[in-house]
């Protein structure tokens, strides 16, 4: 993956650029809407477990667990879903068309659901490939099978450091 | 949003909670391997208006000790701050403050 000094993200007055080609707009759509299939599925699905963490761990407050898992993890997907939905309305008309010149541009509403879709990616892809603190796309070995995914989770990464710092800055 | 007064019916709290005081609760935030730094940071400002300085301090307590409390208050305020951390990802739990 080519890394080019801009960074994805960038302030433009009281909005923000979305410094991505086409074909990266298109995977993002692509991975969203993966994203939306996943959290409409089977709840037990593994992949699922860092998107909806215990509330309370104490061993002798399991059933006030249970009442938050109950209560609050359709508020969660619901969250998700409609987050995913903003974005992918902001995005809409600029990808899939190689060669379009035109910048999206996001509101900071716009892009903090953006980050927060990233990151939901990002939670997904870093349960499946099990990563560590530690962990170095440099020291994964090129033929492991999930090289790709590895690639991904770095690519995601990357965008959403810039979120942030575009936020911040 | 001012209105005129209404009538208020209201709902009486079973005796056994109304001499309960209520127990304060902390919210921690746990170490994770895929959260960024700066995104932590970020979403603790964002969340709870905590300074770059003060959001820094908790996210590198998250980091080394494994854990921080990053608020506090009654148990539905402290589920509500669990919910929200956990809409943007984090490893968010409450427990009783002590224990």
């Amino acid at each position: 993956m080519v890394r080019r000094f801009k960074a994805p993200i960038t302030r433009k007055g009281a909005g923000f650029r979305v410094n991505l080609d086409a074909d990266e707009l298109e995977l993002l759509s692509r991975l969203l809407s993966e994203l939306r299939t996943l959290l409409l599925g089977p709840s037990t699905d593994d992949r699922l477990k860092r998107l909806f963490p215990t509330a309370y761990h104490q061993p002798g407050d399991s059933e006030m667990d249970d009442e938050y898992q109950r209560l609050m993890r359709e508020d969660l997907v619901a969250s998700r879903l409609s987050g995913i939905n903003a974005v992918e309305a902001a995005l809409e008309n600029v990808g899939g068309r190689p060669g379009a010149k035109h910048v999206p541009e996001l509101t900071e509403s716009q892009l903090l659901a953006f980050m927060q879709a990233i990151n939901g990616l990002r939670l997904v892809l870093g349960t499946m490939l099990d990563v560590s603190e530690e962990h170095d796309l440099d020291q994964v070995e090129a033929d492991h099978p999930l090289i790709g995914e590895f690639h991904l989770y770095g690519y995601l990464s990357w965008v959403l450091e810039s979120c942030v710092a575009a936020l911040q800055g | 949003m001012a209105s005129a007064p209404t009538p208020l019916v209201v709902d009486r709290p079973d005796q056994d909670e109304s001499v309960v005081p209520d127990t304060p609760w902390v919210v921690l935030v746990w170490n994770d391997p895929i959260n960024l730094m700066s995104y932590v940071t970020f979403v603790l400002q964002k969340l709870f208006g905590y300074s770059l300085e003060k959001a820094t301090a908790m996210m590198l307590d998250v980091h080394h000790k494994g854990r921080a409390v990053v608020a506090n208050g009654a148990r539905e305020k402290a589920e509500l701050d669990v919910f929200r951390l956990h809409e943007h990802g984090l490893w968010a739990t409450m427990q009783r403050d002590g224990t």
